[in-house]
């Protein structure tokens, strides 16, 4: 069996790293278009090389010991040692890449430069003397382009079939051809720090080592145990070269490395005689997208843009959604192009498809209001749940509206069943009692289709943030909010956490370990889950399509409520003694925009889509068929009948806790359960509302829960929205909840993060419902004074002087 | 109850068992695709199928 061989990814923050990982090993690692998106090393296994395993590093700008992605680097680097390093470097920003190329060579390990982004570099008529480079840094230079799947592969054969060649020792080795890129007295320090320190290090790694050794690298210099003599003769020669050369040691060798790189540019970098001095067009877009004014509005309305695709009326996401909802996962559909009057003989005979429902709904109610011993029978307005129309009846139009038949969609175009009638159809074909129907159409299937019914309206969400993403905006996002939350003392290496968090919690709240500072970190593992997730979309979704339809800006206000309570929230929290202090560095590169790969966003939207897709049958399946089975039994464990469901289990839990959510306008045991069984997934809370108002009196599932919320009081839009900021801003989903406890260290940090997070989502319920009824002449109550009170002590904590 | 009505309930109830078996082994779904449990080795990744660990 051959020897493995160990091939290190390395190179700065945002250069391509994970793109070319991901092409290299198949893997589908996430790759994100903004710094900071590796925190530990990856492995993979190249393609076609069952030996060759690949190591993506974190981006990092230098191999100093600061912070936590240089130490992972650098130890796996110098201790743990690979056979070979692709470096790969952004052709676009050569120059700067080019710093901890240098200090990588120095390592004596047999190493490929691999230029990435050459697409664009060529496109801008830059021209790169790779030879050159080569030879001054003693290693193989090749262009590739990670994006675009070109050279990558190329430049991987070449790095294996190095360190194949190559007689690495991993003991004392022989001395490598590195480069020298220091000053004369420099270089005469080093040589002699070498003569000191040889037989404590592999004789390959003897001038990297040297090196930190001549930065007075603590933990080097601990780790190599230099006698007192011995490192007072080396500080000696060091002091010499900082009085020669009057500057520090440690900048000595970051500036002389950073002019070895100037002259070496010079020589071996043609840029575009036409591009020099001229603002390139990304240069042109940033003026405006991270202008000082401009900034935040421009990013307000891309998230507006976002929102008013997936949920206004008529958008190509409401459109999607109805179809899913009430067509593919429903009754059926039909077939666009082919939809036609009634030509068969009847009553219908005429009429389009719509109209032909509204008859028969009319003749339903005509049946039914007379049989009830009423005069009048009326329809509602299945979006206000109003009387949308009411009329006179006798017993003629009785007699009439009983020969009215359901009409048959397939004589008004070509009908496609949905899978609800499908399974409905299959359950009565097999003659399955009612009980098991409801558990499969209500229970199971309901639950399932009310999730997957939001689909197309989280794929428009990821499809835009993928797009944002992968043309280099959401790196301005970051700059963004990294320049708005200093001004609160804030970090905005707190904020990429955030931007994972869209997508989903439990990688937000693992993305926080890239910050140092503990404070810092604790501090946005709190905070980080208020973005609302993609599971919080389905959410927001519902309720926008449910009720606020002509407002869809609610759902955009949704994710600048999440931003806002990360801002007040991170200042009312760094004013507390347990998270004061300087708020940490935050070092973002901008990256170029570029057009997006269509396979690029492609990939993006569907891995999270996946997953969602997944949830709704691995986790809402089997909770809604439990929560089923706790609505349908009693605590004898007897079956119930629709009208009994105020003896079920479900139903005492509920009642048990619906004090809790009274003041927030929804203190019903329907509320309480949907927002408890929210704890096992998000989205959960939609399912569970349908499943818990199936019973009610309507004709389908939106208009259950519209009269659920019109039952509950005279606000039913304003117990809506309460309910939907309750379950967007309260502790995220279980998982993320037991990932925040891990990331705290402390259960005492894991119960305040939920405590703080509880406080936050039940305080905004409780104002925006009981201000909002108090605004809408509802009157003034006992919560309605608790909400100002709780809302006076949010703004105390927020401008109370800082105690720094 | 008829049999195909208990048919039905057994495959349901079975289905349900196994997804909760599956959630509670593996843990849930997480957005990349894969399964997301606590990574033992505290690699810094969401999901263990990620890195295939």
């Amino acid at each position: 069996m051959s020897k493995s061989v160990k091939i290190a990814l390395a190179g700065n923050p945002n250069s391509g790293k994970t793109t070319l990982f991901n092409a290299l090993t198949g893997s589908e690692q996430y790759v994100g278009n903004w710094p900071g998106v590796t925190v530990e090393k990856k492995d993979g296994i190249l393609a076609g090389h069952k030996e060759v395993i690949i190591q993506d590093l974190p981006g990092i700008y230098s191999l100093s010991p600061y912070s936590i992605e240089e130490k992972v680097s650098r130890r796996f680097l110098v201790e743990e040692g690979p056979d070979a390093i692709l470096n790969i470097v952004d052709g676009t920003n050569i120059e700067r890449n080019l710093y901890f190329s240098t200090q990588l060579a120095e390592l004596g390990l047999p190493m490929v430069m691999a230029v990435n982004m050459m697409d664009v570099v060529k496109k801008n008529g830059d021209k790169i003397d790779f030879e050159k480079i080569a030879k001054s840094l003693r290693c193989e230079v090749v262009g590739i382009s990670a994006l675009k799947n070109e050279g990558g592969m190329e430049a991987a054969e070449k790095v294996v079939e190095m360190a194949k060649k190559s007689v690495v020792e991993k003991g004392p080795g022989k001395l490598p051809d590195v480069p020298h890129v220091f000053s004369g007295s420099v270089e005469h320090a080093i040589a002699h720090i070498e003569e000191s320190i040889q037989g404590k290090v592999p004789l390959r790694s003897i001038r990297w080592y040297a090196i930190k050794v001549f930065e007075r690298d603590r933990e080097i210099i601990k780790k190599l145990d230099i006698g007192v003599g011995e490192m007072k003769h080396i500080e000696e020669h060091i002091r010499d070269c900082e009085k020669e050369l009057g500057d520090d040691a440690e900048s000595i060798i970051t500036s002389q490395r950073y002019e070895f790189i100037k002259k070496l540019m010079d020589k071996s970098l043609a840029l575009n005689e036409n591009r020099k001095g001229k603002a390139t067009l990304s240069d042109k877009i940033d003026k405006f997208v991270t202008h000082r004014i401009l900034a935040l509005p421009i990013f307000i309305l891309s998230l507006c843009a976002m929102w008013f695709l997936a949920v206004a009326e008529n958008g190509p996401g409401t459109v999607l959604t109805d179809w899913a909802n009430d067509g593919f996962l429903a009754d059926g559909w039909h077939l666009p192009f082919t939809t036609h009057e009634c030509r068969e003989e009847g009553k219908y005979k005429g009429m389009e498809f719509e109209d032909a429902q509204g008859e028969f709904a009319k003749a339903e109610a005509t049946v039914a209001a007379w049989e009830a011993g009423e005069k009048k029978a009326s329809i509602e307005d299945e979006e206000t749940g109003e009387i949308a129309e009411e009329w006179d009846i006798d017993e003629a139009a009785y007699n009439a509206a009983k020969e009215f038949e359901e009409p048959d969609p397939g004589q008004f175009g070509v009908w496609v069943p949905g899978l609800g009638a499908l399974i409905t159809d299959a359950l009565d074909r097999a003659g399955v009692n009612d009980t098991v129907k409801s558990l499969v159409v209500d229970g199971a299937w309901g639950g399932v289709a009310t999730v997957l019914g939001f689909v197309p309206v989280i794929f428009i969400v990821f499809l835009f943030l993928a797009f944002l993403e992968d043309c280099g905006y959401m790196a301005r996002v970051a700059f963004i909010m990294d320049r708005l939350l200093r001004r609160f003392g804030l970090s905005g290496k707190s904020f990429i956490p955030m931007l994972v968090g869209k997508g989903c919690g439990v990688p937000a709240v693992m993305a926080a370990r890239a910050i140092e500072n503990e404070r810092a970190r604790r501090m946005t593992v709190i905070l980080a889950t208020f973005v609302p997730c993609g599971a919080k979309t389905v959410i927001i979704a519902m309720f926008a399509a449910l009720f606020f339809r002509e407002q869809w800006y609610v759902a955009a206000m949704m994710d600048v409520v999440g931003i806002a309570i990360i801002i007040l929230g991170g200042i009312a929290l760094k004013k507390t003694r347990f998270f004061a202090g300087e708020a940490s560095s935050f070092v973002l590169e901008l990256p170029a925009y570029h057009m997006p790969t269509v396979s690029g966003v492609w990939h993006h939207t569907w891995n999270r889509l996946k997953g969602y897709i997944l949830k709704a049958g691995l986790v809402i399946f089997p909770a809604c068929v439990f929560l089923w089975f706790i609505m349908h039994f009693d605590w004898s464990l007897n079956l119930l009948a629709d009208e009994e469901i105020e003896k079920s289990i479900l139903h005492d839990l509920g009642s048990w806790i619906a004090w809790i959510f009274e003041p927030l306008g929804f203190g019903s045991w329907q509320g309480a359960a949907a927002s408890v069984s929210a704890e096992i997934a998000k989205e959960q809370a939609t399912a569970t509302l349908k499943l818990v108002t199936v019973g009610m009196e309507g004709v389908s599932s939106g208009a259950h829960i519209q009269n659920f919320f019109a039952a509950l009081g005279d606000f039913p839009k304003l117990a809506a929205l309460s309910f939907m900021m309750f379950n967007l801003f309260v502790p995220p989903c279980m998982v993320a909840i037991a990932v925040t406890f891990r990331e705290m260290g402390s259960q005492k940090w894991g119960w305040f993060a939920i405590g703080f997070q509880l406080f936050v989502g039940y305080v905004l319920a409780l104002s925006v419902y009981r201000l909002g009824v108090l605004f809408a002449g509802g009157g003034f109550g006992i919560w309605t004074a608790v909400a100002i009170l709780a809302d006076l002590f949010c703004l105390w904590m927020i401008f109370r002087p800082s105690k720094q | 109850m008829n049999l195909a009505s208990v048919i039905v309930l057994v495959i349901v109830v079975a289905l349900a068992a196994m997804a909760m078996r599956r959630c509670l082994k593996k843990g849930a779904p997480c957005e990349c695709g894969g399964s997301r449990k606590v990574c033992s080795r505290k690699s810094g990744c969401s999901c263990c199928d990620c890195c295939g660990d």
